[in-house]
C-alpha cells in the first residue's frame, strides 16, 4: 500500500492574483491534490506540469494547459514524486539533450560548412547555369538600360566590330557605353558589359580600352558574374539570421567584386584574346602602368590582400604576353576610336547615368 | 505583507523608507553566463539562437524583477519569437526584397513612374508597419508577464493604431517638426490605452505642454551649434589668412590637417551634445508619460532625472569601449534594470479582483519588432 505524502506549498490557480498556502496531497498515482488552508482545492495531473525556472528559490511547475499556473513546493519532496516530476529546460530542447560544449560544436560544424558549401558551390554551379538563364535574369534585373547607353551609329559600328574581333563567338555578351563619368568598365549580370565614358576619355588608343573589354568579357564568359551572384545571394541568406536587414546586401549586386583568381583568369582570357585578334597587350599594359600612377605606389602586400591584383603586377603579365618582332594591327582605326570617344557627346538622347 | 492588499502613498514623509514597488535583484555575475553561451549559441548557430537567446534573457530578467511582494515571470518561448521571425520573413522581408528588385528593374528600363511607384509603396508599407510593430511588442510582452499568474494583453490588434501612427507622426512633423512632442505623447496615451492587465485597463492622459519647452531647447540647438562652429570656422580662416599672408593663406583644395581634425571634432561634438540634449528632453517625456499612467487604482511613476539618464548612456558607451565591444552583451541587462529600479507604483492592487485576462494571445512572437530592430516599451 502507498503511503500518501503531503508536502507544504504555495500556489497561484492562474484564475486570479491570489495566492493559496496549503498542502500538496500524493498518493502515488497521476494527479496532484492541492488542498489550500482555507479550504479551496485544486486537482492537478502530474502529466500535464512542465517546470519553469522561477530565480528566487529553485523552480516551479507550470501546467501545459495554463501558463498562469503556478505551484512552488516549500517543503521537500520525496524521491519517487521527485522523480515522477519533469524537468527543466536550459538552453533549448535539443541542446540541453547533448549538452553545451557538443552542440556549440555541432552548430559550429554545421554552420562551418554551410558557409564553405555556399563559398565554394557557385565555382562549379556558376558555369552549369545555362547562359541563355543567365541572360533572362539579367534582363529581369537591369533591363536594356533604356536611353542610359550612348548610342551613334557610327560609335555602335566601330564597338560592334571591336567586340567582334575579340570574342568571335559571342554567345550572350552585349557591350555598351555607358553615360558615367568613371574610368571603369563592368560586367553585369546578363552577360551586359558596360564600358564607362570616362575610360573612353581618359584611353589613349583602342588597344588600351581593347584589353580592359576583353577582361570584363572575360567575367562575362568565365561566368564569374554568375558566380557572384549565387554567392553573395546564397551569403545573405545564410547571415540573414544574424543580419535581419537582407535587403541592403542584395543592392550589394550592383557593386559586386571578383576574388583575386577571377580577375587573373579575366586577364588571361583578355590576352588570350587579344593574341588571336592580332591586338597588342601592349597598350593595356600602358593602361595599368596609368592606373599605377594614378593610385600610386603602395606596398606589394596591399595587392596581395585586396581583390584586385595589383596594377603593376598586371601591367607586367600584360607587358610580356607582347610577342616580340611580331606585327599586331590597330584594334580599330583612328577613326572609329574618336567615334567612340564621342559616342556620348553626339547621342542626342542620352540620359544621365544616375545608377552608380 | 497582506495577502490581499496592496498599499502604498505617495506623499508620505513616514513612508519615504518604504520599499519601492518595484525591485531588481539581479547580479551582473549571474546574468554573464547567461549572455556569454548566449553569445556563443549565437555565433555558432549563425544567428538562429537569438531567438531562444532573447527568451532566456528575459527569463532572468524578469525572474530577477519584483512587483510588491511576488516576482515577475516571463512565459514566452524562443520558438514563438523564432516564427514571428519567420513571419516577419515570408509577409514582409521577402515581398520587399521582390518589389525594390522590380523597381529598380523597372527604372533601369525607363519606366521611372512604376519604378518610383514600386519604390515608395513598400516604404510607405513601412512607414505603417513600424507603428503596428510597437503596438504588437507591448502587447505581446505584457501577454508573457505573469505576475502572481496573472498576465496583461490586448483585445487590439494594432491595425489601427497603425494608422494612427502614420498620420501623426506625419502630422508632428509637418509642422516644422513643432510637432514632434504632441505626437510621441498622443502615441503614447493611444497605445497604453488599449493595453490591460488581469482585467484593467491601462489609463494614461499625458499633455504634450510641460514638454514644449525642453523640445525647443533641443530643436533650436542646431542652429546655436552651427552659429558658433561658423563664427569660430571664420576665426580660424581669419587667423591663417593673417599668419600666411602672402603665402595664399587657407587653400579649400589642401586644408591643413589641424583644420580637418577640427571639423572632424566638432562634428562629433556636435552629435555627441545634441544626443545629449534629446536625452534632457526625453528624460522629461518619459516621466511625464509614466506619471500619467495608471492601471486600476494604481498610479506610476517614474523617476529617472536627466543626470541618470546621462549616466545610463555614458556607462553604455564606457563598457562597450572598455571591453573591446564584447560588453554590449550587457545593455539588455543595464537598461532593464535602469528601467526597473526607476519604475515607481503608488495605489491599491486587490488580489483577488486581479482575475486572468481575457485577451488573446498570438501564437508568435514580436516578429516584426525584431525585424525593425525597435524597443517596445
Amino acid at each position: 500500500m502507498f503511503e500518501r505524502s503531503e508536502i507544504p506549498a504555495f500556489w497561484y490557480d492562474g484564475y486570479s492574483a491570489r495566492r493559496h498556502e496549503g498542502l500538496v496531497e500524493w498518493s502515488g498515482g497521476d494527479t496532484l491534490l492541492l488542498r489550500a488552508h482555507d479550504g479551496e482545492l485544486m486537482e492537478v495531473a502530474i502529466d500535464d506540469l512542465i517546470f519553469v525556472e522561477r530565480g528566487v528559490m529553485d523552480g516551479s511547475y507550470s501546467r501545459k494547459a495554463d501558463d498562469g499556473f503556478r505551484l512552488s513546493f516549500t517543503g521537500t519532496v520525496p524521491e519517487d514524486l521527485a522523480q515522477r516530476l519533469p524537468s527543466g529546460q536550459k538552453f533549448g530542447k535539443w541542446i540541453d539533450r547533448l549538452g553545451l560544449p557538443k552542440a556549440a560544436a555541432l552548430f559550429a560544424g554545421i554552420s562551418a560548412v554551410l558557409i564553405a558549401i555556399v563559398m565554394t558551390a557557385p565555382t562549379w554551379l556558376g558555369p552549369r547555369v545555362p547562359a541563355s538563364w543567365e541572360r533572362k535574369m539579367g534582363d529581369a534585373m537591369i533591363g536594356d538600360l533604356g536611353n542610359r547607353l550612348c548610342h551613334t551609329p557610327q560609335a555602335d559600328a566601330a564597338l560592334a566590330k571591336l567586340v567582334d574581333e575579340l570574342d568571335p563567338e559571342r554567345p550572350v555578351t552585349r557591350v555598351g557605353i555607358a553615360n558615367v563619368d568613371m574610368i571603369n568598365a563592368v560586367a553585369l549580370p546578363g552577360g551586359q558589359v558596360l564600358i564607362f565614358d570616362g575610360l573612353l576619355q581618359e584611353a589613349e588608343s583602342a588597344d588600351e580600352l581593347a584589353g580592359v573589354v576583353a577582361h570584363e568579357i572575360g567575367h562575362v564568359r568565365e561566368r564569374h558574374v554568375m558566380q557572384a551572384l549565387l554567392r553573395q545571394f546564397g551569403l545573405s541568406v545564410l547571415l540573414g539570421g544574424i543580419n535581419s536587414d537582407l535587403g541592403s546586401s542584395i543592392f550589394g549586386i550592383a557593386s559586386m567584386s571578383y576574388s583575386r583568381e577571377a580577375e587573373r583568369e579575366a586577364d588571361a582570357f583578355s590576352r588570350k584574346q587579344l593574341a588571336a585578334a592580332d591586338i597588342s597587350p601592349a597598350g593595356t599594359a600602358e593602361f595599368f602602368e596609368y592606373l599605377k600612377d594614378e593610385s600610386g605606389d603602395s606596398p606589394e602586400w596591399v595587392g596581395w590582400v585586396a581583390s584586385h591584383p595589383m596594377p603593376a603586377e598586371r601591367e607586367e603579365a600584360f607587358r610580356n604576353a607582347v610577342v616580340k618582332g611580331k606585327r599586331y594591327k590597330p584594334a580599330l582605326t583612328d577613326a572609329e576610336f574618336t567615334a567612340l570617344q564621342e559616342a556620348c557627346e553626339k547621342d542626342p538622347d542620352t540620359e544621365e547615368f544616375s545608377f552608380f | 505583507m497582506d495577502a490581499g492588499l496592496f498599499r502604498g502613498r505617495k506623499n508620505n514623509m513616514d513612508e519615504e523608507q518604504a520599499e519601492s514597488a518595484f525591485g531588481f535583484h539581479g547580479t551582473w555575475r549571474e546574468f554573464a553566463p547567461i549572455a556569454f553561451t548566449n553569445l556563443l549559441l549565437i555565433i555558432v548557430t549563425l544567428g538562429i539562437y537569438r531567438f531562444w537567446a532573447k527568451a532566456r534573457e528575459r527569463r532572468y530578467l524578469w525572474s530577477r524583477t519584483r512587483f510588491i511582494d511576488e516576482r515577475l515571470e516571463w512565459t514566452g518561448t524562443g520558438l514563438e519569437l523564432f516564427l514571428g521571425g519567420i513571419v516577419v520573413l515570408l509577409a514582409f522581408v521577402i515581398p520587399y526584397i521582390v518589389m525594390t528588385q522590380v523597381s529598380q528593374a523597372m527604372i533601369m528600363r525607363g519606366q521611372t513612374a512604376i519604378g518610383v511607384a514600386l519604390f515608395v509603396v513598400p516604404l510607405l508599407a513601412l512607414f505603417y508597419l513600424m507603428g503596428v510593430a510597437r503596438f504588437r511588442a507591448i502587447r505581446y510582452r505584457l501577454g508573457r508577464t505573469n505576475w502572481r499568474g496573472i498576465r496583461g494583453g490586448s483585445n487590439d490588434n494594432g491595425f489601427r493604431y497603425g494608422w494612427s501612427y502614420m498620420w501623426k507622426t506625419t502630422l508632428g512633423y509637418l509642422a516644422f517638426g513643432l510637432g514632434v512632442p504632441w505626437a510621441m505623447v498622443s502615441l503614447w496615451n493611444e497605445r497604453w490605452r488599449s493595453m490591460s492587465f488581469g482585467p484593467m485597463d491601462f489609463t494614461c492622459s499625458a499633455d504634450f505642454s510641460p514638454l514644449m519647452k525642453r523640445y525647443l531647447l533641443f530643436y533650436f540647438s542646431p542652429f546655436l551649434a552651427i552659429l558658433v562652429a561658423a563664427a569660430a570656422m571664420f576665426a580660424i580662416a581669419l587667423g591663417f589668412a593673417v599668419d600666411f599672408d602672402g603665402a595664399g593663406g587657407f587653400d579649400p583644395e589642401e586644408p591643413p590637417i589641424g583644420f580637418v581634425a577640427a571639423v572632424v571634432v566638432a562634428l562629433f561634438l556636435f552629435y555627441f551634445v545634441l544626443g545629449f540634449i534629446w536625452l534632457v528632453y526625453f528624460a522629461k517625456f518619459y516621466r511625464v508619460v509614466v506619471g500619467h499612467m495608471a492601471l486600476g487604482d494604481l498610479e506610476f511613476e517614474f523617476d529617472a532625472r536627466t543626470k541618470d539618464w546621462i549616466k545610463l548612456g555614458l556607462g553604455d558607451v564606457a563598457l562597450v569601449i572598455l571591453t573591446l565591444g564584447i560588453g554590449f552583451v550587457f545593455l539588455g541587462y543595464r537598461h532593464w534594470k535602469f528601467f526597473v529600479t526607476h519604475m515607481q507604483a503608488y495605489g491599491e492592487v486587490n488580489v483577488d479582483d486581479l482575475t486572468q485576462s481575457t485577451t488573446k494571445r498570438a501564437r508568435h512572437g514580436e516578429g516584426l519588432l525584431d525585424a525593425f530592430d525597435m524597443g517596445a516599451i
